[in-house]
């Protein structure tokens, strides 16, 4: 602990009007390490990594570099000390291209003094085929996956040489596989000397990547730890500073009627004569790589893309989805994986959120009576456990978890007997996922058919009654509670035929 | 303990009626700086002045928070106001002359709204080409000359309804329907759901298309009657009455808190930013201010106005978040 | 959806054939002319300052209606739109159309300048109105002088205004030619010759009736007493008007201003307004297809001349109510 300290900060204090985030931080990281860190979402890990990075000004305390004070002013300022950060939420401009947001705020210059389009072809060409990216250099962002996209953004963060690089839950958007990718890099970037800050909530993760792990609890660092002296029970425990007793609230629920029955849905190019079911009560997960179809069927389902054939039974009658509102009055509603796009008005509050989809319910005589819409959705924000000072606060400054469960709240309003959930639990901390999963449970007793989509196995297994694999646009196959296993849910997203 | 409680208070009426501070501040430098600016006459004067503009204010409060807005409104009040004019000359009824306006501007309206929603034409430019067609149909309909001598037509813009001038009693029942409108109804609702985030409001169930129609008949409707006001007002019926105030009816609404980013602003905000720069050119007019610094002040206040808005709102958002966060600990 | 667009596009394509008539139209009776008659039929190219400008409008119509009474003569009327790129552009396309005359009302007389002269460059007959170009060689002029157009009323004014008076000016937009001229004339004509007057209130009202409403209803709070409106043109003067027309404090106040327009004599008829003086856009037509016409047959090389500018009041404002009544700006 003498010598090889790249990073360290000291007494780091941060507060906000009316809030202290940061309280006196104290840690290092260690040249040619991965040092991870977890906390619930709020915690300060964000708000420290923005402070490393330039983008907030630290209230009091010390960043040293190599053990030197620095002053790190700005994002620029940062970057040429070295640091390079990759954020969690993608704010990527979709008319990019490839190479244009390769080298943004760092082009390689001529000897004319205009930026050289040359050099910048030649060098992401290289980059590209060094990482087998089968993309032309300008294609368009927007043309992209959204994993493919938090891919180039890491090697952006890479080709920087930068010697410290923070990843801010870099796996929330990526595949499985692209997840072994991103390990292998920073395997590599580690044994090169580099010193990773890794944040995440995912355990398995941690434990896979982690030299040494921090544990952040509201704005103070609570344990720093090698990996090695620690488990999961004692990250868990010591970030939401209780003991979660159960992983996953599964309860066992009859199973009643048949809800929903798709039959030979196909859309062109996205997926072919797609069939399955839901049952009342029963949860019923989607498993598959990213790209295998899952998000673009629920799409269909919803209203939101036309399916080109196929047939949609609900509670026995036959209908067809054009938009949402048809989707809505034959009682399915979705959640969609893509919260801040699909899910939330940001500037609204959290009544206007919730109401949104059962507008009519409240309207006496073409006005909209407020006592009522407030009860009711007063009422609905508290069945749904949404933390939040007032119904009037804007639904942008809640908690990522909350924001979901005003969602949630929003479609209970509507009552609804399908459920599409997809990717419910992205991007928030594990104290809202256990919510969820509760809520999911308390749905299912309601006689509510659940459809679950996500790419995190080990939800689906711990609360999922049956699972379908989805594979390249088909469904590859079908599991029940018993047969479930990792393997088995691998081997079928995995086959190359149909 | 009292004394933080009404700190709180106070700074939360700070924050959130901040525009409304800025305008008692301006109303109270005004009546201290010429005694003339306090009497009802000169108030009921900027009321009706800035009548034409406000109402065409509340349209544009509607279109920007749902995330658009109209550059055509100067020229479609132009166009509904001289073929309004003209009927009246013809036929001397005034329900049919308003009729007219509204009939002409809401037809322009939907152009509009069939532009921005199936040939999905940005508003901005959508606007822009009707704005430079409407004002076109109104000289070529006129001939590029006023029509004068229209008679009891004035009764629109220069009547009262007891004792109130018919342009405030406009504008007072405008910024009530607005304000219905926004607060009170599924459209309202809609609105800003759609301004706020397209896609999500979609994905509530809500037909983006029929309600940014409809934003745009309302629009129409309110256009409309501020081109009778407008041609009353002046007595004449003019092909080139209110080139530019499109702008100033957006200057009200972004002053009075209207968000281009859509999704936020309200009526009284709109009503609000419409009399700051209603006050401020009296006043100056009043103290006798060089013309030309004129310009460069109602230019810097507006600025300063925004500014402190702004300031004061982002402080606010920040304080909420600290809460919370304080909260979940 | 498609009836809708269809709906729109024959709306449109209406419109610009309505709008199509008004020049195409004489250039279809022109090209029949020569035939008949054996004489050469001369081309003329009239570049309007801007059509949606009314005093300008007027004039492009009365240049048209003058033209008929012309048989060697086809006028085509081009519509400036108050910009100086577009009105430039007009006058190198008629330059380079080979017209045998242009006629060229500025919309800002220097940055017009180098387009005139190429124009007499090119052996074109060129001739500047309202307002005229000053110094360019070879070229003609036809134009109402606007320090004269003020200064007829402000002679009278210096007899009818009341010692020590309170007055109030409303300007056109600065930069103008015809408005800085005229304010200059009031100047010198006027004020400068008052020292008693005292000018309670002065602004710009761009020649718009409605910003000189909002600029009048603020005085009137600020003024118990104002005597005179000076105004720089009608539209601006019956503007002022339209504010005090039923308050008794300013039942004797004067108004003057300059232009003739049809609103404007109604008012003197009605005893409302003072006096005027009357920019004839007839006067200014007839004189400038009269000296085309002079210049393209040769008679004259070059001529600069200005019309009239007769005062408008009470006394002879029939006469001129009779001359809208023709023109059909008055029933």
């Amino acid at each position: 602990m003498d010598v090889d300290i790249k990073l360290r900060v000291s007494n780091i204090e941060k507060s906000f009007p009316g809030v202290k985030a940061l309280d006196k931080i104290n840690f290092s990281v260690k040249k040619g390490t991965v040092h991870v860190l977890c906390g619930e979402n709020g915690a300060g890990k964000s708000t420290l990594m923005k402070i490393i990075n330039g983008i907030y000004k630290a209230d009091a305390g010390e960043i040293l570099i190599d053990e030197k004070v620095v002053e790190i002013q700005n994002p620029i300022k940062a970057r040429s000390l070295g640091i390079s950060m990759i954020f969690q939420e993608l704010n990527y401009m979709p008319e990019m291209t490839i190479e244009e947001s390769l080298f943004v705020g760092n082009w390689p210059i001529n000897k004319y003094g205009n930026v050289d389009w040359a050099e910048i072809r030649k060098r992401t060409i290289t980059l590209l085929k060094k990482e087998s990216l089968n993309y032309l250099p300008e294609t368009k962002l927007k043309d992209l996956t959204v994993s493919d996209i938090q891919m180039l953004e890491i090697l952006k963060a890479i080709s920087y040489n930068s010697d410290i690089i923070i990843m801010d839950e870099p796996t929330s958007a990526i595949t499985q596989k692209e997840v072994e990718l991103l390990f292998k890099k920073i395997n590599e970037l580690r044994d090169r000397g580099a010193s990773i800050i890794y944040i995440s909530h995912k355990m398995d993760e941690i434990f896979k990547i982690a030299d040494e792990i921090t544990i952040f609890r509201d704005g103070c660092v609570i344990d720093s730890r090698a990996k090695e002296d620690y488990d999961m029970e004692t990250v868990i425990a010591q970030m939401v500073g209780r003991k979660l007793e159960n992983n996953f609230p599964k309860e066992d629920i009859e199973i009643g009627e048949k809800l929903l029955e798709v039959k030979n849905l196909t859309n062109e190019g996205n997926f072919r004569e797609v069939s399955f079911c839901v049952y009342e009560g029963e949860i019923v997960g989607f498993a598959g790589l990213m790209g295998a179809g899952r998000t673009e069927i629920m799409r269909c389902l919803f209203g939101l893309d036309e399916y080109q054939s196929g047939e949609i039974t609900i509670k026995g009658e036959k209908v067809r989805i054009r938009n949402v509102k048809d989707s809505i009055d034959k009682k399915m509603v979705m959640l969609s994986e893509d919260r801040r796009r699909y899910g939330i008005i940001p500037v609204r509050s959290v009544k206007e959120n919730v109401s949104l989809g059962s507008l009519k319910k409240f309207i006496y005589g073409g006005r909209l009576h407020a006592k009522e819409e407030n009860d009711t959705i007063g009422d609905y924000c508290t069945k749904m456990r949404v933390k939040t000072p007032s119904i009037e606060t804007s639904i942008e400054s809640l908690s990522g978890g909350n924001q979901q469960k005003v969602i949630l709240a929003k479609w209970m309003v509507t009552d609804p007997d399908v459920l599409i959930l997809d990717e419910p639990t992205r991007g928030i901390d594990v104290g809202a996922k256990f919510e969820i999963y509760k809520l999911m449970t308390e749905l299912a007793k309601q006689k509510k058919g659940i459809i679950m989509v996500s790419s995190e196995l080990p939800e689906l297994i711990g609360m999922c009654d049956r699972i379908y694999i989805m594979a390249k646009g088909r469904i590859a196959g079908e599991l029940s509670r018993e047969t479930f296993s990792q393997e088995g849910i691998m081997r079928f997203a995995t086959k190359t035929t149909s | 303990m009292k004394t933080s409680n009404m700190n709180k208070i106070w700074s939360d009426i700070k924050s959130k009626y901040s525009i409304f501070l800025v305008l008692a501040v301006l109303f109270i430098i005004c009546s201290v700086v010429n005694e003339n600016f306090l009497s009802v006459n000169n108030l009921s004067n900027i009321s009706r002045q800035i009548s034409v503009v406000t109402i065409l204010a509340f349209g544009q409060t509607i279109l920007i928070i749902s995330g658009m807005l109209d550059l055509s409104s100067g020229s479609v009040l132009a166009l509904a106001g001289v073929l309004s004019v003209s009927v009246y000359t013809m036929t001397e009824s005034l329900l049919l002359a308003f009729l007219v306006a509204i009939i002409a501007s809401v037809v322009c309206n939907i152009i509009n709204g069939l532009m921005v929603t199936k040939y999905k034409t940005p508003p901005f430019i959508a606007t822009l080409a009707m704005m430079t067609m409407a004002r076109g149909a109104a000289l070529l309909y006129t001939n590029g000359q006023n029509i004068y001598q229209i008679g009891d037509y004035v009764k629109f813009g220069q009547g009262s309804i007891l004792g109130i001038p018919t342009p405030i009693v406009f504008m007072a029942i405008i910024l009530l329907v607005t304000w219905y409108i926004l607060k009170h109804t599924v459209l309202g609702r809609s609105v800003y759901a759609i301004g706020g985030n397209e896609e999500a409001a979609n994905a509530s169930g809500i037909n983006v298309n029929k309600i940014k129609m409809k934003a745009f008949i309302i629009n129409g409707i309110f256009v409309g009657i501020a081109g009778v006001i407008f041609m009353s007002r002046v007595n004449g019926g003019m092909p080139n009455g209110a080139i530019g105030f499109e702008f100033h009816a957006l200057t009200a609404a972004v002053i009075g808190g209207t968000s281009f980013t859509g999704g936020i602003g309200t009526a009284i905000g709109t009503l609000a930013g419409a009399f700051i720069v209603g006050f401020l050119d009296n006043i100056m007019v009043l103290t006798r201010v060089n013309s030309y610094l004129q310009q460069i002040i109602r230019g810097a206040i507006i600025a300063l106005a925004v500014i402190y808005d702004i300031w004061a709102k982002t402080k606010r958002t920040k304080r909420k978040l600290g809460n919370i966060e304080a909260k979940s600990k | 959806m498609k009836k809708w667009l269809a709906v729109f596009l024959v709306a449109t394509l209406i419109m610009s054939m309505l709008a199509g008539c008004t020049s195409p139209a004489t250039n279809e009776e022109g090209t029949g002319e020569p035939e008949e008659s054996g004489d050469k039929v001369y081309r003329v190219a009239y570049v309007a300052r801007a059509q949606a400008d009314s005093f300008a409008a007027w004039l492009a119509n009365a240049v048209k209606e003058e033209a008929d009474k012309y048989d060697n003569i086809v006028v085509d009327i081009f519509d400036g739109q108050a910009s100086d790129s577009t009105q430039n552009a007009l006058i190198e396309n008629a330059i380079t159309s080979k017209y045998d005359a242009i006629i060229i009302q500025p919309n800002n007389g220097e940055a017009q300048r180098p387009y005139a002269e190429k124009a007499v460059a090119a052996g074109i007959i060129t001739i500047t109105t309202n307002a005229r170009i000053d110094g360019i060689q070879g070229a003609s002029s036809v134009d109402a002088d606007p320090y004269e157009q003020a200064k007829v009323n402000a002679v009278v004014a210096l007899e009818q205004i009341p010692q020590n008076a309170n007055v109030v000016v409303l300007k056109g937009p600065p930069g103008n030619f015809h408005a800085d001229a005229r304010r200059d004339s009031w100047q010198k004509e006027f004020f400068d010759k008052r020292p008693d007057v005292k000018i309670v209130g002065e602004e710009i009202a761009n020649w718009n009736k409605d910003e000189a409403m909002n600029y009048m209803e603020t005085w009137v709070q600020a003024n118990s007493k104002i005597d005179a409106i000076i105004a720089m043109n009608d539209n601006m003067a019956a503007g002022a008007l339209e504010v005090i027309k039923d308050d008794s404090r300013f039942s004797e106040i004067l108004a003057y201003g300059v232009d003739g327009t049809a609103e404007a004599v109604l008012l003197i008829e009605e005893g409302v307004m003072t006096s005027t003086s009357l920019q004839s856009a007839y006067a200014l037509a007839s004189a400038l297809l009269d000296t085309s016409n002079k210049l393209l047959t040769g008679v004259e090389t070059q001529i600069d001349i200005d019309i009239d500018c007769p005062l408008i009041n009470k006394d002879n404002v029939t006469e001129y109510i009779e001359m809208h009544k023709r023109a059909g700006a008055i029933r």
